[in-house]
């Protein structure tokens, strides 16, 4: 049993790191979701983007190491204003529905480019900030140093997100979301709100997907459904979170990373094809059938 | 104006001026005007002449020809391969599915992301039917059929429990979950070497497996048929555009959606084994993520609520998925001149990826400026096939977007 015992500390760790990958994506999924009533498919590809965008700067184009960080996190900007622009606006009158399909579309499109622009090197690598790592007593779990940095990272969005929604734009896209009409009417632009809030869920989605990239290799649609799949943890963070709490994502996403890597167990990966994905699966009914509501609820309203 | 005969029997409003028609076609304007009848009244009586007859028997038995010779290579002047009859059964098959996908999407309002695995569970049951355990394909295509509406209906028992968009999510981890877990036992799935799944007799050849394809599609689009016709199909429209006041009309809101659910399923159970059978030795990795996207893809691009826009969408996606499409337009670019590998050369896109670039584009155009898909564009020739007069702007008024179901 100590073996178990053993693997379930390592689980532990290497689960909390990996959430906050999670967690950044399920922050911009609730962010959208409270803004846009839409659960949007597009949200990891915004990650998926600023990485390809990245990987260019730094390995093509042979850019440093911060500007290819920042061009990343614009083209994901980018990429978000443009969803915005192009697709939710036009169909802000639609059934949600519909918008899920759009922001799922918004995916496909992305995912369909990187293959057609990324062909011939299929299979993508990008150095790490900090290459080094260690073992953490009292089970020698290995950590690297990137996935510290990506848990500093995430703490410090989570802040600088609490931060704002106490200032007045943040106040602002707040009220906007609960009375679109008497927000206007009070002089808030529900427009400029609504590119706000994609944008900062761009950056949430770029920060995820620069920031996990270097881990393993990559390839199109990486953050989505591939090597680094973070969408559907990502979802099921934000159901903890009752797709509302930002806090709630935050914890909501770190408990999907420590759950998902209960499917590595020598116990659960021996008898079970697939593990990873069949414990989250068996996860997400659970939870849906004992908490629908979500779990990580916070304080309902702000932040 | 040949509707003038009809335009004066529209009933006139009490104390509208009666007076006796002298000028036939000035009676009819004023009629027209004061009239509170819908202008769609006259129309509805409207029958084609003969000659219009004449035209709309050529047309349907040009489709006809389409689609029940040309794939089979029965009277026709060219002959295609037996690669590209499979092709065609394919795109029969994917019509079947993107039927099946319809019924949620369409009718019910609910989207599944995680049809790959409804699909692929089918072919696999299908093919351990018929090649580990000898049972005849008939029986084995039922079950495959009964095992996707359990599925459906466990998945929708669980997701129902709130708003319908978390059952894209519930069908979302379904697919990954089925993908990596249940396609992974060996036993079912045959692993990496694939499960062979031989055709039932009789339909071995490319041409005969085409007309099965065929039958099960006429019997899919039959059922569904009937569906929007029964009271349950009412419930389901009801319910679709908005589940409190249905519910508030006594309509068992969970009950019908469960239905949809499971007829949704049995569709998918049905196009799996056919898929099966088709490529006679399944492999796992042909029922990813992506088949699901495709779904979708070609069923909002095919027109949601038009079950012709959804099975020539459907066909569509299968053959730009198979590269035949790219090969077709790529031929008739080379027999007019110009460089034949279009794609490849001129764009920088190659072949294998236009699908995968041109359907979500497509699906976006569709659902910014053409709600209705395919199904909207061809609405006026589907209308006047079907003995109505040629209107350019047919389906354009039609509400054709999918409704949302609220907490």
């Amino acid at each position: 049993m100590s073996q178990t015992l053993n693997e379930l500390g390592v689980a532990a760790v290497t689960g909390t790191l990996q959430g906050a990958v999670y967690a950044l994506v399920a922050l911009g999924i609730v962010l959208v979701y409270r803004a846009s009533g839409v659960f949007n498919f597009a949200q990891a590809e915004f990650g998926t983007t600023g990485l390809f965008a990245a990987y260019t700067a730094k390995e093509l184009w042979g850019w440093g190491y911060p500007s290819a960080f920042a061009f990343g996190i614009a083209a994901a900007v980018a990429m978000g204003l443009l969803t915005e622009r192009l697709v939710i606006h036009p169909l802000r009158n639609a059934p949600r529905v519909t918008l899920l399909v759009a922001t799922a579309g918004v995916a496909l499109t992305a995912i369909g480019l990187q293959f057609w622009q990324f062909n011939e090197t299929l299979v993508m690598t990008m150095p790490k900030i900090d290459d080094s790592f260690f073992l953490v007593p009292p089970f020698d779990a290995p950590v690297t140093v990137q996935q510290l940095i990506t848990f500093g990272v995430l703490i410090a969005a989570s802040v600088a997100l609490g931060l704002f929604f106490r200032s007045p734009s943040g106040l602002a896209i707040v009220a906007a979301q609960q009375e679109p009409t008497a927000a206007e009417l009070v002089g808030i632009s529900v427009r400029r709100v609504s590119m706000m809030t994609w944008a900062m869920a761009a950056v949430l989605g770029g920060l995820a997907g620069i920031l996990a990239g270097p881990n393993t290799t990559f390839s199109a649609a990486f953050l989505s459904f591939g090597g680094g799949a973070a969408l559907l943890p990502g979802f099921m963070a934000a159901v903890l979170a009752g797709m509302r709490s930002m806090p709630g994502a935050v914890a909501g996403g770190i408990t999907v990373g420590v759950v998902e890597q209960l499917g590595t167990l020598t116990i659960v990966s021996e008898n079970v094809p697939g593990a990873r994905a069949a414990v989250l699966f068996v996860f997400l009914l659970a939870v849906l059938l004992v908490a629908p509501r979500g779990i990580y609820l916070g304080k309902a309203a702000v932040a | 104006m040949s509707a003038t005969e009809d335009t004066t029997t529209i009933p006139r409003v009490p104390g509208a001026p009666t007076d006796a028609p002298t000028d036939a076609e000035t009676d009819a304007e004023t009629t027209a005007v004061m009239a509170p009848v819908p202008a769609a009244a006259p129309e509805a009586r409207w029958r084609p002449g003969r000659a219009g007859w004449l035209a709309r028997g050529a047309v349907w038995l040009a489709v006809a020809w389409l689609v029940l010779a040309l794939p089979a290579n029965q009277l026709s002047p060219i002959t295609i391969g037996p690669a590209d009859v499979d092709i065609a059964s394919r795109a029969v098959i994917f019509a079947i599915g993107g039927l099946s996908l319809h019924v949620l999407l369409g009718w019910c309002g609910q989207i599944s992301l995680g049809h790959q695995a409804f699909v692929g569970l089918g072919a696999f049951t299908s093919a351990y039917l018929v090649t580990d355990l000898g049972m005849s394909f008939w029986f084995a295509i039922a079950v495959a059929a009964g095992f996707g509406a359990v599925q459906a209906t466990l998945l929708g028992m669980v997701s129902l429990r709130l708003t319908g968009l978390y059952f894209a999510l519930v069908t979302l981890a379904y697919g990954a979950f089925a993908e990596n877990t249940l396609f992974g036992i060996t036993s079912l799935t045959g692993g990496e070497g694939g499960k062979p799944a031989a055709r039932p007799p009789g339909f071995e050849s490319p041409e005969n497996y085409y007309y099965l394809c065929l039958a099960f599609l006429a019997l899919v689009i039959w059922l569904d048929w009937r569906l929007t016709r029964t009271k349950g199909g009412r419930a389901m429209a009801a319910l679709r555009e908005n589940p409190r006041v249905a519910s508030a009309y006594g309509i068992n809101v969970r009950a019908y959606t469960l239905m949809a659910f499971a007829v949704s399923g049995i569709f998918a159970g049905i196009a799996g084994s056919l898929t099966a059978h088709h490529d006679e030795i399944i492999v796992k990795s042909s029922f990813d993520f992506r088949l699901a996207l495709t779904f979708v893809l070609m069923t909002v691009v095919g027109g949601l609520r038009s079950r012709v826009g959804v099975v020539i969408g459907s066909a569509f996606f299968a053959i730009l998925e198979e590269g035949a499409f790219v090969a077709m337009v790529e031929g008739l670019i080379g027999g007019l001149g110009f460089t034949p590998t279009f794609f490849e050369s001129v764009i920088g896109l190659p072949a294998e990826f236009v699908g995968l670039v041109v359907g979500p584009i497509l699906l976006l155009l569709t659902l910014t400026l053409y709600p209705g898909g395919i199904g909207q564009q061809i609405a006026p020739i589907t209308r006047w096939l079907g003995g109505r007069r040629f209107d350019r702007h047919a389906g354009a008024v039609r509400e054709v977007e999918v409704d949302d179901v609220r907490a």
